[in-house]
């Protein structure tokens, strides 16, 4: 079976113009070696997202620390499009990435990038499969900024100071926010470590934002004359059950 | 060598301590009443009497001590330039010396406080106890001033070696030969220039420094370096200089100013999508030179603290070279990150090249 006849898509990600810029130069002299196109770039990790959604790319060059999105956390978006491209993380000097990638064989260039070393992992690109979640949630510093779903063939950013409470429902998690309701495949013991500065669980299947609780109430359970608390919300008309379990919390935060 | 490099008392501890410096004059008034008071506490047989006697030694001793500390604020120039072992002569001398004046103008005096009735050759007994105690203190306390120098220089060495890899801090030279290559095709021009700036940048990054540098030396390697980040991040970078009310002669410590300003645009310029504004103020109030580096920063940011060294690192070399005459703080707000540090003033002097 031959590799693609097609050529190969590109999309790059740097923050820094001059660094797209050379890496553009670079990709139009692997041209030679290794057909290709660069079908797109971008400043930022959302602009990104926003391009790749309509526009498919087979590897996408991301570099890792970038304002507003890192690259690992758009690493981590990306994976939800329905054909994930194939990532490679460039990073000019950043020793704790670095551990993780060789850690957990993630591709990575440092820059400044030699064209031998871009075509090798360019090459390699072509049969990887996409680095799994967790990788990424292990390798990334700090919790992500944003979750994010995929619907409509585009991945939407639910920032995460906007989610009021996550409530876990077979294999799906609800995020809630003020406005509406999405559905992400993700584990919510997952997502309580990795937010824990954030949310606190009030119930097995349940953690609801700090900055979001408004106060507690005791509601008598129907019929049987037993009361539970509840956990009354601040931008949202809806009282939360805390489990027997959790009802520690209550005293923790009165 | 500029006068003004023996300002501190480090790397050589064969070097006199800087009598001008507020620090040394506190450190010898604070050991010298200390010793005084152990000796009151000694002779002492009752609570009252560590007072009395405190306050008999204090008749004579304060004099002698401020005289001695004037002299030195005086002669500190010509003592800087002795050797180290003739500059410890002369100023043990010197000690006699004025204890012995002191003692000669208010004999009398000394006598009837301290209600020790002398007649005769007993008068050259307490001439001569003053100046031996007078001078053995003096001993001791430059003995201290030479240990604290030898204490702190190993330390001054570190702060050195890291104050040169802070400035060198590998995140920027990556980033900048990239972006180097990133021009060099379409405008060979800049990146020429670019690389002419780096190279100056380390150049005197790796120099062999002295203590103090013409300030406006330090505003124009800061500026290049602030030209290799603008050429990096473009619009995003904006600086403002107020230089205006800075008088040229003025010299800094090396490697103070840039590694503030590499602080300002990791930290705060780097992670802001619009960037933001750097604002850089230097001025003289009096005696005093004032450095200020404002930038705003991101809300929330918690990225790890990699920078902090390069910040300690100042805070520490301004205190080992000034002493008490350096200030350092720190103004953290939700959005904005505010440094101010201010020094004594020091001139260039114009007989000698800096």
């Amino acid at each position: 079976m031959s590799i693609a006849k097609l050529p190969f898509t590109v999309f790059v990600v740097d923050d820094e113009p001059l660094a797209r810029n050379r890496l553009k130069e670079l990709l139009a002299d692997c041209n030679q070696q290794l057909p290709l196109d660069v079908v797109g770039e971008a400043g930022n990790g959302c602009e990104a997202l926003d391009k790749l959604s309509a526009t498919r790319a087979d590897v996408v060059l991301v570099d890792i620390r970038m304002p507003q999105m890192d690259g690992i956390e758009l690493a981590q978006h990306l994976n939800k499009l329905p054909l994930p491209p194939a990532i490679i993380f460039t990073t000019a000097f950043d020793a704790y990435a670095i551990r993780a990638f060789e850690l957990h064989a993630v591709d990575y260039l440092l820059k400044p990038i030699r064209i031998g070393r871009l075509l090798d992992a360019l090459i390699r690109a072509r049969t990887s499969v996409p680095v799994r979640a967790e990788v990424l949630q292990e390798i990334s510093t700090e919790p992500r900024k944003n979750l994010s779903v995929h619907e409509r063939g585009k991945v939407y950013l639910i920032p995460i100071d906007e989610v009021l409470y996550l409530r876990a429902e077979m294999k799906y998690v609800t995020v809630r926010t003020a406005q509406r309701e999405y559905l992400i495949e993700e584990a919510l013991a997952a997502l309580e470590k990795e937010f824990a500065s954030r949310f606190v669980r009030i119930h097995r299947n349940c953690l609801v934002a700090k900055e979001q609780v408004a106060g507690f109430e005791k509601v008598s359970d129907d019929g049987s004359g037993e009361t539970h608390w509840t956990v009354k919300l601040k931008n949202l008309d809806e009282r939360l059950a805390i489990s027997r379990r959790q009802q520690f919390v209550v005293k923790e935060f009165s | 060598m500029p006068k003004a490099q023996s300002i501190n008392q480090n790397l050589a501890p064969y070097v006199l301590p800087n009598f001008r410096n507020m620090g040394v004059a506190l450190r010898s008034l604070l050991l010298v009443n200390g010793i005084a008071l152990l000796a009151a506490i000694f002779s002492a047989s009752s609570w009252q009497g560590i007072a009395q006697y405190m306050v008999n030694f204090s008749a004579l001793l304060q004099p002698i001590l401020l005289l001695n500390l004037l002299a030195l604020y005086i002669f500190n120039p010509m003592l800087a330039r002795l050797s180290y072992l003739r500059g410890v002569g002369v100023i043990l001398l010197l000690a006699a010396t004025i204890t012995l004046v002191v003692h000669h103008l208010s004999g009398a005096f000394y006598i009837v406080s301290t209600g020790i009735i002398s007649t005769g050759e007993d008068g050259y007994f307490h001439l001569w106890r003053n100046a031996t105690v007078s001078v053995a203190i003096t001993a001791l306390l430059l003995a201290y001033f030479r240990s604290r120098a030898q204490a702190l220089s190993p330390a001054l060495h570190e702060a050195r070696l890291q104050a040169l890899q802070a400035r060198i801090r590998p995140h920027f030279l990556f980033n900048t030969i990239n972006a180097v290559l990133g021009i060099v095709r379409a405008d060979p021009k800049r990146a020429e220039t670019a690389l002419e700036d780096m190279a100056d940048l380390f150049r005197m990054a790796m120099a062999h420094h002295s203590d103090l540098v013409a300030a406006h030396k330090e505003i124009s390697l800061a500026r290049q370096y602030l030209a290799l980040e603008q050429m990096r991040l473009g619009e995003r970078l904006k600086v403002s200089w107020h230089t205006q009310d800075l008088p040229d002669d003025v010299l800094i410590p090396p490697l103070i100013l840039q590694p503030l300003l590499e602080n300002a645009v990791y930290h705060g310029i780097e992670p802001l999508t619009a960037g933001g504004e750097i604002n850089i103020k230097l001025y003289r109030k009096a005696n005093e030179i004032h450095l200020d580096v404002h930038n705003p920063r991101q809300a929330q940011s918690d990225r790890h603290s990699g920078n902090k060294m390069a910040l300690s690192n100042i805070r520490e070399r301004l205190a080992l070279q000034f002493d008490v005459e350096a200030k350092y703080t720190v103004a953290a707000g939700k959005n904005f990150y505010h440094v101010h540090i201010m020094l004594p003033y020091i001139k260039e002097e114009k007989n000698e090249h800096s």
